[in-house]
Formats: C-alpha cells, structure tokens, sequence
C-alpha cells in the first residue's frame, strides 16, 4: 500500500515511459489498445513496442489510479470490432502528463546547462 | 474449435499464465490483438519477430501481474483477518502445532531411521541378539565366521564404563572391546594411525583388564573427541600410553570425528576372550546378494544349535533376533517417535480440516458479497485465487510459528530420547526435513484451502440457497466431524491408558525413602585401592568424612543403587535347604544401609559396623523372599544357602525397587510392574566395593549438599573418580522423564484434539443454522416451537458424533498395542472408563451443539417472512 496521496497528480511523477505515452496518444481522443500500441510505436520510430501484457498491465494500473477510464461510446460500431475497448483520458490523468512533461523539461534544461543545448529536438 | 487458429490457440494457452483477475479483464481484447498482429505479419521472419516479441512481454507481464494480484488478494486477505481476529489466531494456533510437532518429530524419525548410517552399505549392517556364536578364543569365533553362509564379516563387542587415566585427572569413559576386524566390518578408517590388526585380539583368564598383563591387545584406537581433549590434536598421541583401569594401552589410531559406536565409546581395544565371558554383541555384515529372509533362516538355525535345551522362559527373555543395525540403534525411539508422529500427523488433519470448515463458515457468511462481486463480473476464478492466497498465507505463517513449535519438539526429544550415536543428532536444518515441513505446509494449506474455495465456485454457479450440492457439503462436513470425534476418542483413550501406566509409575512403592537423600559414585579399578581390605578401609574413610559433614544424619554405600537393574542375579538361594522359587538380585551394602535409604526393616536389624570387623556370615532377606519359606516374622536366624556358603539371616526388609531398566542407550526407563519391589532381594556385607555408590541420609533440601558430599568423597582420594553426584529424587525424576513426557505429549495433544472438535462443531452448526434460517421460519410459521428445531438438530448431531465415536473405540482397540512403547504398562483396559470417557467426549460435543443454536432461539418469524 502506498502511502502517497494519489490524488495528486505530483506524487505520480515519474510516471514509465509506456504510461506517459499512452496519456500522450490520449490526450488526442479516444483510442483502443491496439491504436495506442501502434500509435505508440510510430512516435518512438519503433523504440518503444508495447506488447500486450505490459500495454495492458499499464492500462490496468492507469485505469486503477483514475488516470484514465473506459469509454462506453464507440466511434463508429460499423467500422469496429465490438470486443475492442476503448479508453480516454481522465481530468487526473491530464495534469499528471502535465507533471511529468514539467519535470521532464526541469531535466532538459538542466542538461542544456550542464551540456549545452541538443543540436536537433 | 476447428476455426481458431493454431498460433491463436497457442496464445490462449499462454494467456492463462496471467492470474485470475487480469485474465478476466483482458484475455480476450489481447487475443483480439494477436490476431491482429498476425494478419499484419507476412513470412516466416516477421511471424518470428511477433513471437520473440510476444515471449519478452510474456517474461516482462506475467511476473508482475502475479506479484500485483498477489500483493491485493494478501492485502484483502489481511482485512479479514483483522475483522475476525479470534478466528484468525485459532487457525494460526491449530495449524503452527499441528505442522510444528509434525516437523519436530519428523527430524527425529529422519535421525534415527531415514539418514543413513556414516558405515560403509549400512543396509547390510546387523546385530545378532541373543546369539551365541563360538566365543571361547578369537581362533574359535574367527573360524566359526569363516565358514558362515550367510555373513561376510561380524565382530564381537562389549562394552562397558572405566576408569580412563594416564594424562590428568581420572574420568569414567565408555569404551568398547572388539574383534579385530570390528573397524574394517564397519568401513571405517581411523583418521590417524591404524586400526587393529589380526591377532590383536586374544584368548585370555576371564579377567579383563587385569593390571600388569600386557599382550597384543594392549593397545587403542581412541574417539577424535578424546583426542583433542587429551592431546588437542597432537599426532604425537599415537604412540602414548593411556590407562584404562589402570591397564596400560598403546594408542595407535584415532577413530574418525562423531565415531562414537557403540553406546557413545570414547575408546576402543582388541577383546580379550574368555570361556566364561557371554557379555559379547555380535555385529555383522551380510553376505552380498542373500536376501533378509534367507539370512534370517540361516541365522535362525545357528541360534538353537548354539543355544540348544532353551527353557521356554529364556526363549521368552532372552529372543534371538537378527535386526537391521540402524533400527537397533534407534531401538525404544523408533516405535514412539512413529506413534506420536502418527498422533501430530492426526492432530494437523483435525486442524486442517477445521481450518476448511472456518474458511467454508466464511466464504458463506460473505456469500451475499460474493454474488455481488461476481454480478459485478468477479469470476469464480478470480475467488478462488482469492481464497487460496489466504490460504497460502494462512499456511506462510502457520509454518513460521510453528518452526518454533518443530525447534521445541526437537530439543525436547534430544533431551529425552537421545540418539544412540554423535551422528544421529536431531535437526530441523536438515534438506529432507525441511522438504517435509515444506510439503506439510503446502499440503495443509491445499487441504483446507480446497473445499472453501470449490464451495466458492458453487456458490457462484448455483447460487446461494437449497441445491443438490448443499446436501453434499453437508455430508462432507459431517464426514470431517465424525472423523474428528473418532480421532480426539483414540487420542484421549491413548492419553487415559498413557496418564493410568504413569500415574501407577509414581504410586510405586519403592521400598525407600526417595526424599532428603544425596547419591555419589565411585570407580576403584586402576587406583591405589585394589584388594578388597583396601576398597573397604577406602570406603569406610569416605563414610566417615560424610557423616562428619554438618546436617548428614547417616550415610552408607551400596553396590547396586535402587532404580538400577544392574549388578548381579544370584541363582536361587535355599533356606534351611529348601530351594527359592526364583532368582534373587543380590545386593552388597554397607552398615547403615536402609536407615540412611529409608527403607522398612519389618522384622531383626540390619548390618552393623561389627558384622563387618567381625567378618561375620549375614545377611539380610527381603519379605518377598521370607515369605517364600514360611512366616516373614520367623525368618530371622534361619540360614540360607548357597553351594557350600552359608548366611544367617539377621533381618527381613521390604524389597526395593530394582525394577527400572538400566537402558540399552544409558538412560533409565521406568517399568511400571507393580511387584518392582517385590522381587526376591538378598542383601549381604560388602566385601569387594571396586564400584560403590555412597548415599547420605540429610536435613533439610539434599540437592544443597551436592557439593559437598563430593567434595568430602574427593578429599579422601583424589585420584578416584567421583561421578553421578545427584539426589536420589534426581534419579527417579530421571527414571520418569521420558514416560511423563509422553504422557504430558498424549495428554496435551488429546486435550488440543477435544477443543478443536469443539470449536470444528460449533462453526459447523452455527453456519449450519445461519443458513437454514429461513427453512427454520417457515416450519415456525407451520407450528413448530424453537426447542423442537434445536433438539432436531441436536439429534442429527449426535447421529455424526455417535459414528464417528463407534470409529474412534475400533481405533483405539486397534491402537492400544502401540502405546506400550511410550509408557511402560500402558494399555487399554477397562471398558467402563472408556465408556464414560466416550460419554464425556459425546457430551461435551453435545453442549456446542446446543451452544450453536441458541440463535434458534431468539428468530423472529415476521421478520424472516417479509424478507423473503
């Protein structure tokens, strides 16, 4: 049992790398499992490929800490697969991306400091 | 399902590697997502890629996903627990003793009969009882082997305690005399020097040890434990004379560390045979390729043709036997450690499947929020994983208690049951003992962990009222009361017949007074006092400097000590020319004797300083004996007779208790014959008291006078070694030790036994009754009163407690032949006791029952029709 007040979305912080991307993929919409993988692994240009244990047991402890929640509406039943779920993101799971992205930059600027700053983004 | 796919039927299977909880949420979108996966990859490579790909996640996923459900089930499992707290600490309680004892005495049996012996083939290892092979001359008995069919190799041994000197101070020691080939039969190779060569051991006058003779057997192999003792180590030890009675033997070897066969000896020499030496063990080696019962019909024909004319008496005492050597050394120990590991192994069931019960009681009284968790999409599994986790855990820490439980056990059974060698020593930390507790944990923990969560299932499925499947339940609860009831009525049997034989133990009436006594042993040979005039003018000084000592009321010696069945068994003596019935035990005291034991003197006196100056032919008769030959109160100056020696008889005493078995491994085991006193006793001046026990009669508490008692004896001769300083009431508490341990251990685990039927019983009809409430209301509503309900109830109790009983008198019939290897004398007897004991168990079940349904009592019908 942790003894961090969950609800804040500092004490979340730092969050794995596969959690903060699929926030990041959800901060666009609504997305299935399988779309986040994909997704995922494009913006990673394949450095990051979630398999779907660890995809799904992310899910699970995200969905657990309120970061995101299931949706019951689908895009559009024709175009998909009933068994497929959707998730989206949770007001909570905004500001921990925003947390983490925060301390992420704090990181970024230090380095630039230290040495000096990345040549391409 | 011909359409799934292979890989995809491939992926289910490794999907059910995930615990319960996450299978349930998302097995199938994952599957969704292979199928994906593998309509996206074409050729065989990138279908290679998806699979490593797959089988990384796997290794990555699963361990978590375990830990974490695990980590949640224990978390709600520690809720529970801590909402019923009395609950959980029974459970804990009933199965750290069930496992504990169960691991204590385990590593007991392994000891003494699962580890092998440190012999070469041990298997083939036997002794010889009640064999007499040719023994006259080594010549003799290694020419009788030779020709053997059926023994490769067998050595003669005796043992016996001596006076060890010759570095230091004087000490008794155990040591052995052997054949030569003792060493080689066993397999063993001293760590330093040899061991003894052929013709080291002789033919020889009966005498052993007589000082100033030396041969070829004047030499040792002495115990590594000696040696580092005496010598620390030092290889220069072989070469040394060390004195055994004052003998001098040349050390040639040492024997390898933790040898110390047999009997614990601490030094060993080549026997010195004679024709009227029949002391002799016989330890052998089977031939190679002979099977047990050939070596045994072998063994069995030599035994009459060297024995031939046995009386049926003898047959019966003295029974040739050829034993396994590992079960000789565990002898006594092997039958109780196997009868009270049978007992904890009943004692763990009973709690296991109380345990089953508790957790049954449980899951229903959750049931409501079972349903509703499995209508919120909970599956079965998922429960059951659930219960079995607190099961686990139940069982985790069960075992951690109770390895203080198995420590105890162990500790106490070194105390009171010692093995017979250095490497039998009892431990826990021992590979197949901790398997054993492991797999007593585990399998407990499966026992009561399976029925309670199966039921969960059931509820699931069917519901949580009236089925098929209640009837069964019920049935098999009531098959595990029965069967509890049927075990805590062996046990309290075994604990009555164990309590009856160790209560008679203690009533005995030893024939003296066992308080206010102190005791001290001397060993003369190899000292300065060797002819008897002088062992007697050393004991007289000895006694003279303990009377002196302040708060010593009288003081005398013996040759043989009450308790012990040692010293000698005189043929059977005539009076006036008639000829005794019996054997007597023949007994050498000083002046003093029974005033200083508190023994009764019915009839004459006893010997007095001047029977011993004048040298006079006395002695003293025990009743028994007397009253053999007529009147007790006549006895006194008849004479009795032996051979051409003539006594006359000054005084007549009650006999003493000589009964105790001076035991196999050197402890005392009490009998419990209830003419221990009464054997046919003589007892004669002392004349030759090489080994004496000096006794003190005292004020006040005897154990306050140890010290100085010894010292006083010391002071006279330091050289002579004093031993077994102890209180007379010492020495029988240590006579009754290891039977009032057992029966303490029967009594306690009887009583364990009783209270968890209570408590087994009262969880079944209180849960029993909780959920029949509503059938309970319904018949109310019909006209039925709550006494009638709870005597309907009471009557099916009593129908399961009066099978189980039935069950548990067969058992303990069956038993009862066992128990005489924990208590001497203990057996089941008298069918009224166990009658009312079975009555007693019956009613105390009973009042649970009643107990139970007091809530019967207090229903209200309205309120449980308008529920439904």
């Amino acid at each position: 049992m942790s003894l961090k007040d969950e609800s804040n979305p500092e004490n979340l912080t730092p969050l794995s790398p596969a959690v903060f991307h699929i926030l990041l993929s959800l901060a666009e919409g609504e997305r299935h499992g399988y779309a986040l993988k994909r997704e995922i692994a494009r913006r990673t240009r394949n450095k990051l490929q979630l398999g779907p244990g660890v995809l799904y047991g992310s899910i699970n402890k995200m969905l657990e800490l309120g970061l995101i929640e299931e949706s019951d509406a689908r895009p559009d039943p024709h175009l998909d697969d009933e068994r497929r779920r959707y998730y989206r993101i949770t007001p909570l799971g905004r500001k921990a991306a925003r947390a983490e992205a925060a301390r992420m930059r704090e990181l970024v600027d230090l380095a630039a400091v230290r040495f000096g700053a990345p040549k391409h983004a | 399902m011909p359409d799934v796919p292979l890989p995809v039927r491939f992926y289910r299977k490794l999907i059910r590697l995930y615990p319960a909880g996450f299978r349930e949420n998302y097995a199938e979108v994952m599957e969704r997502e292979f199928r994906d996966e593998l309509d996206e990859s074409n050729g065989t490579h990138a279908m290679g890629r998806v699979w490593i790909r797959l089988l990384l996640d796997l290794a990555i996923s699963v361990p978590t996903q375990l830990a974490r459900e695990a980590a949640q089930d224990s978390r709600h499992a520690l809720r529970l627990w801590i909402r019923c707290p009395w609950q959980t600490v029974f459970a804990v309680l009933a199965l750290a003793i069930g496992i504990g004892a169960n691991t204590g005495l385990f590593s007991v049996v392994n000891a003494l009969l699962l580890r092998s012996l440190p012999f070469r083939d041990p298997s083939r290892l036997i002794v010889l009882h009640s064999f007499f092979a040719p023994h006259e001359s080594p010549a003799q008995f290694h020419g009788w082997l030779r020709q053997s069919t059926y023994l490769a190799d067998a050595a003669l041994v005796e043992q016996g305690d001596v006076n060890l000197g010759g570095t230091g101070e004087w000490r008794r020691a155990r040591v052995a005399q052997t054949t030569w080939n003792f060493f080689s039969l066993l397999g063993t190779q001293p760590v330093l020097g040899r061991a003894f060569a052929p013709g080291e051991d002789v033919a020889a006058p009966f005498v052993v040890g007589e000082p100033g003779t030396t041969g070829p057997d004047a030499v040792a192999v002495i115990g590594y434990g000696l040696w580092q003792e005496l010598y620390a180590g030092d290889p220069r030890a072989l070469g040394s004379i060390i004195r055994l009675n004052g003998w001098p033997l040349l050390i040639v070897g040492v024997a390898p560390p933790g040898f110390d066969y047999p009997g614990g000896a601490v030094l060993w020499k080549p026997a010195r045979m004679s024709p009227g030496n029949n002391g002799w063990e016989t330890v052998a080696r089977l031939k190679p390729g002979i099977s047990w019962a050939q070596a045994s019909a072998h063994f069995e024909a030599e035994a009459e043709r060297f024995w031939p004319n046995r009386r049926p008496i003898d047959r019966l005492r003295f029974p040739s036997v050829m034993t396994g050597l590992q079960d000789d050394l565990a002898g006594r120990a092997r039958k109780a450690s196997l009868v009270l590991l049978a007992c904890v192994a009943a004692i763990l069931l009973l709690a296991c499947s109380n345990v089953a019960n508790l957790l049954m009681a449980r899951t229903a009284d959750r049931a409501a929020e079972l349903s509703i968790r499995s209508a919120l999409g909970a599956s079965r599994a998922r429960l059951s994983q659930q219960l079995l986790t607190e099961c686990v855990l139940l069982s985790l820490v069960s075992a951690t208690a109770g390895s203080f439980v198995a420590y105890w056990t162990t500790a106490a059974a070194a105390k009171l049951q010692p093995a017979a060698l250095a490497t039998q020593v009892y431990s826990i930390l021992d590979g197949r003992v901790l398997a054993f507790a492991i797999a007593a944990s585990t399998a407990s923990g499966l026992l009561f962990g399976l029925l309670p969560s199966w039921y969960a299932g059931r509820i699931l499925t069917f519901g949580n009222r009236g089925s098929s499947y209640g009837r069964r339940a019920r049935l098999i609860r009531e098959a595990l009361v029965a069967a509890q009831v049927a075990i805590t009525i062996v046990l309290a049997a075994a604990s009555l017949a164990t309590s009856g034989a160790f209560l008679r133990l203690i009533r005995l009436d030893r024939g003296f007074n066992v308080n206010g006594v102190v005791s001290a042993n001397v060993a003369l040979e190899g000292t300065a006092h060797q002819t008897d005039a002088q062992q007697l003018a050393y004991l007289q000084q000895v006694l003279n400097q303990v009377r002196r000592l302040p708060g010593v009321r009288s003081a005398s010696a013996t040759e043989s000590l009450p308790l012990y069945a040692i010293g000698s068994i005189g043929g059977r003596l005539r009076m006036d020319g008639r000829q005794a019935t019996e054997n007597s035990k023949v007994v050498y005291v000083m002046p003093d004797y029974f005033r200083t034991m508190g023994g009764q003197i019915l009839r004459g006196r006893e010997f007095t300083e001047s029977d011993f100056q004048a040298n006079t032919a006395v002695a003293v008769v025990s009743e028994r004996f007397a009253s053999e030959f007529g009147d007790v109160a006549d006895a006194v100056g008849r004479e009795i007779s032996q051979g051409r020696s003539r006594w006359k008889v000054v005084g007549v005493v009650k006999g003493m208790d000589y009964m105790v078995q001076g035991a196999e491994d050197g402890h005392l085991v009490a009998s419990a014959n209830p003419n221990a006193a009464g054997l046919n006793q003589v007892f004669f001046p002392s004349r030759s008291p090489g080994e004496a026990t000096i006794v003190a009669r005292v004020n006040g508490r005897a154990a306050d006078y140890l010290p100085m008692v010894r010292d006083a004896v010391r002071s006279i001769d330091p050289q002579v070694p004093v031993f077994g300083v102890k209180t007379m009431e010492q020495r029988v508490n240590d006579a009754l030790a290891r039977p009032q341990f057992y029966r303490t251990a029967v009594f306690c685990l009887a009583g364990v036994a009783l209270l968890l039927v209570v408590i087994g019983i009262f969880g079944i009809v209180s849960y029993a009754v909780s959920r029949r409430t509503h059938e309970m209301g319904v018949r109310m509503a019909l006209g039925s009163t709550p006494a009638v309900l709870r005597v309907n109830l009471l009557c099916q109790g009593l129908i399961t407690i009066g099978l189980g009983a039935a069950a548990g008198v067969a058992g303990a019939a069956l038993t009862g032949r066992f128990l005489e290897s924990l208590v001497d004398g203990a057996r089941f007897a008298n069918p009224i006791t166990y009658a009312v004991l079975v009555i007693f168990i019956a009613a105390i079940v009973a009042a649970a029952i009643w107990t139970a349904t007091r809530p019967i009592a207090r229903l209200d019908i309205v309120e449980i029709i308008r529920t439904e």
